[in-house]
């Protein structure tokens, strides 16, 4: 995409499940659908980890690729030039960790995370990416409701992972999803406050924070300072009060199984009765002369491919960007 | 030389009833005009059959073509026109159903009035191989006649009757195709070149082309993996789908198929040849496929891998 803003396109897409999306021509094939849609960059995201995150953890990787240069050279096949950021849930139970389960709000797991995000530093840093993308803390359902501290607590674990980060050249932006605890408004806040601006951003996901009662645009030009990455996807839904909360909510909630039964959240820019108005969350990001990477996602919602070449047409028919 | 890529109407996608055209509802043709337009595809083909179903969803034909066109389309660019299954109305080897045929093809293009200009009126011009057995050069001349009397309506039209050849065909060798050629009128009867079917009837498309360019008016790019060496061309009722050996005929681009797509490129380079070009997929689902895949692996492949040989070919120039 020929822009002033920088577009990337998450890979994650792809990769539904684990014994999917793993032989490298069926990547390939990927990588070129987001090559002819007009994207040379693209977001990788971890997954559990183990023989199949062929293009999800540094460990498979670099098995499968050798080096940055060698994962590099894999994407320049494809037309596609490199690696904008990189999705860590360190809460997600991988098998490099043992299936550790890391909870950042417990401040005896910070060690432990620290040294799982070292490897995705350092590869992301030697491929040329800009953020390390993370979930700042488990979904709300599983832990007690915030109290007093966590925010400092949390906080405090970003930022030890920031320095690392900003040591090699790196960035570290916490991703806001719908089901994690710091869901208000305040509460996000109060997060962003607890970490150090020169270390630690906002990974602000336009249908997350949709989901979550926050208005993308008003936020977005309330503390676009702290804005350090952009995930741009719709939604047609909303949580209708504390629908994160209920037990199993990646299920629950957001696969339609149980409540309002919603089994798709997530759309194309641009979806008929989409929640988002992104041409104005563009424009705003224009305004303020945001200089980080705009990723579209089109992650849990449906076919790939097909969602991929709408979010392009989104891109050059109705925000003006040029493909080629 | 600025080439123009159009794209062949087949697609199939998920619908709440199952994989089915986008002909599905309205917003679903709408989702796929958006989809290849992403692609930057300017030209647009369909099927004559689909023309009553577009009538019926933006209301008028011409007016599905304006949604192409504010979607980065120059327009639609042309129809496709066949009696693939041989019966007592028509077949083309028969003379006695050629007024039917034409009555056909007049109506088609009264359905086509008001669009901004369709060129290609692409024809199968025979029906399958096995019902017109034994293929005699009577036979052919037949089928000459009756695409030398389409030709010269469809050119008061504005549009040239092209001849699209199946591998499954009845004129599908190159004598055959050869015959066929010299017994139509050049000024009536065009050349259109679909790179798979020839290959697996045993026809190099690329020599097909320098020998015929002055009668080109269009290609179908799309690739195959095989080459009929057993006579499943004359496999009863279909050797698209029922072919003992082969399940799935076509590919796309760059999947390791047998068209030589960068020398045909320096070969339309070369000739000077400035219309339409066209991708096709035909049954990119068998397999577990998806057209939008094969779309955009062919956009890739166009983008790169002849957009190099196009550019070496002007070079040479």
């Amino acid at each position: 995409m020929k822009d002033t803003l920088r577009w990337s396109y998450a890979i994650n897409a792809w990769n539904l499940r684990m014994d999917v999306f793993v032989r490298h021509e069926e990547q390939q094939r990927a990588l070129k659908t987001l090559s002819a849609l007009g994207f040379d960059h693209v977001e990788l995201a971890s997954g559990m980890g183990g023989r199949w995150e062929n293009l999800g953890t540094p460990e498979i990787i670099l098995i499968n690729h050798g080096s940055a240069e060698g994962l590099l050279a894999f994407l320049r096949r494809a037309g596609i030039s490199g690696v904008s950021s990189w999705c860590w849930d360190p809460g997600q139970p991988a098998e490099e960790t043992g299936y550790a389960f890391l909870m950042t709000r417990n401040p005896a797991d910070h060690d432990a995370i620290v040294e799982a995000a070292k490897p995705f530093v350092d590869l992301l840093a030697a491929a040329g990416g800009d953020q390390l993308v993370v979930r700042p803390a488990g979904s709300a359902w599983m832990a007690p409701p915030l109290g007093d501290g966590d925010a400092g607590i949390v906080g405090s674990l970003w930022n030890r992972v920031g320095e690392i980060a900003a040591a090699a050249g790196v960035g570290v932006s916490l991703h806001y999803d719908c089901l994690q605890p710091f869901h208000t408004e305040e509460q996000l806040v109060s997060l962003l406050d607890a970490t150090d601006p020169a270390l630690v951003g906002l990974a602000l996901d336009t249908a997350e924070l949709t989901i979550g009662g926050i208005d993308p645009v008003a936020f977005y030009d309330a503390h676009h300072g702290r804005v350090t990455h952009v995930q741009l996807k719709d939604t047609r839904f909303q949580d209708a009060g504390q629908e994160y909360l209920t037990p199993g909510a990646e299920a629950t909630m957001l696969k339609g199984g149980a409540g309002r039964r919603i089994e798709r959240w997530f759309y194309e820019l641009g979806t008929e009765g989409g929640l988002v108005d992104v041409e104005a969350f563009v424009a705003s990001l224009r305004a303020h002369g945001y200089g980080g990477w705009v990723v579209v996602e089109g992650d849990k919602g449906g076919n790939a491919t097909e969602v991929a070449m709408l979010n392009s047409w989104f891109l050059q028919r109705r925000l003006g960007v040029a493909r080629i | 030389m600025a080439t123009k890529w159009s794209y062949m109407d087949h697609w199939v996608t998920e619908t709440p009833q199952g994989p089915l055209p986008p002909s599905f509802n309205r917003a679903y043709m709408d989702r796929y005009v958006k989809q290849l337009s992403a692609l930057g595809f300017q030209g647009f083909d369909t099927f004559f059959f689909y023309l009553p179903m577009l009538q019926g969803m933006y209301g008028s034909v011409p007016a599905f073509e304006h949604f192409l066109q504010d979607n980065g389309f120059e327009k639609i660019t042309g129809i496709f026109s066949a009696y693939p299954y041989a019966t007592k109305h028509t077949a083309p080897h028969v003379r006695e159903t050629h007024d039917r045929i034409v009555a056909d093809c007049e109506y088609t293009l009264r359905g086509i009035e008001g669009l901004a200009g369709v060129e290609n009126f692409i024809v199968m011009p025979s029906s399958t191989d096995w019902q017109t057995e034994p293929v005699t050069d009577d036979k052919i001349k037949i089928m000459a006649d009756l695409w030398n009397r389409v030709g010269r309506i469809t050119l008061e039209h504005g549009l040239k009757t092209t001849c699209h050849f199946e591998f499954w065909g009845a004129i599908r060798t190159r004598p055959q195709l050869e015959l066929f050629f010299e017994h139509t009128d050049p000024e009536y009867v065009y050349f259109f070149c679909d790179t798979a079917q020839h290959t697996i009837a045993g026809v190099d498309p690329v020599q097909m082309f320098r020998d015929y360019k002055d009668r080109c008016t269009g290609f179908h790019f799309k690739d195959t993996k095989n080459v009929d060496t057993t006579g499943m061309y004359r496999t009863a009722p279909d050797p698209e789908l029922m072919a003992p050996d082969v399940q799935r005929w076509f590919y796309p681009m760059g999947e390791g198929g047998l068209v030589d797509f960068p020398s045909l490129m320096k070969e339309i380079v070369a000739s000077g040849y400035d219309g339409w070009l066209t991708v096709e997929h035909d049954k990119a689902e068998l397999g577990g496929g998806t057209y939008a895949e094969a779309t955009c692996l062919a956009k890739w492949y166009i983008d790169n891998v002849l957009a190099e040989a196009q550019r070496e070919a002007e070079a040479a120039l």
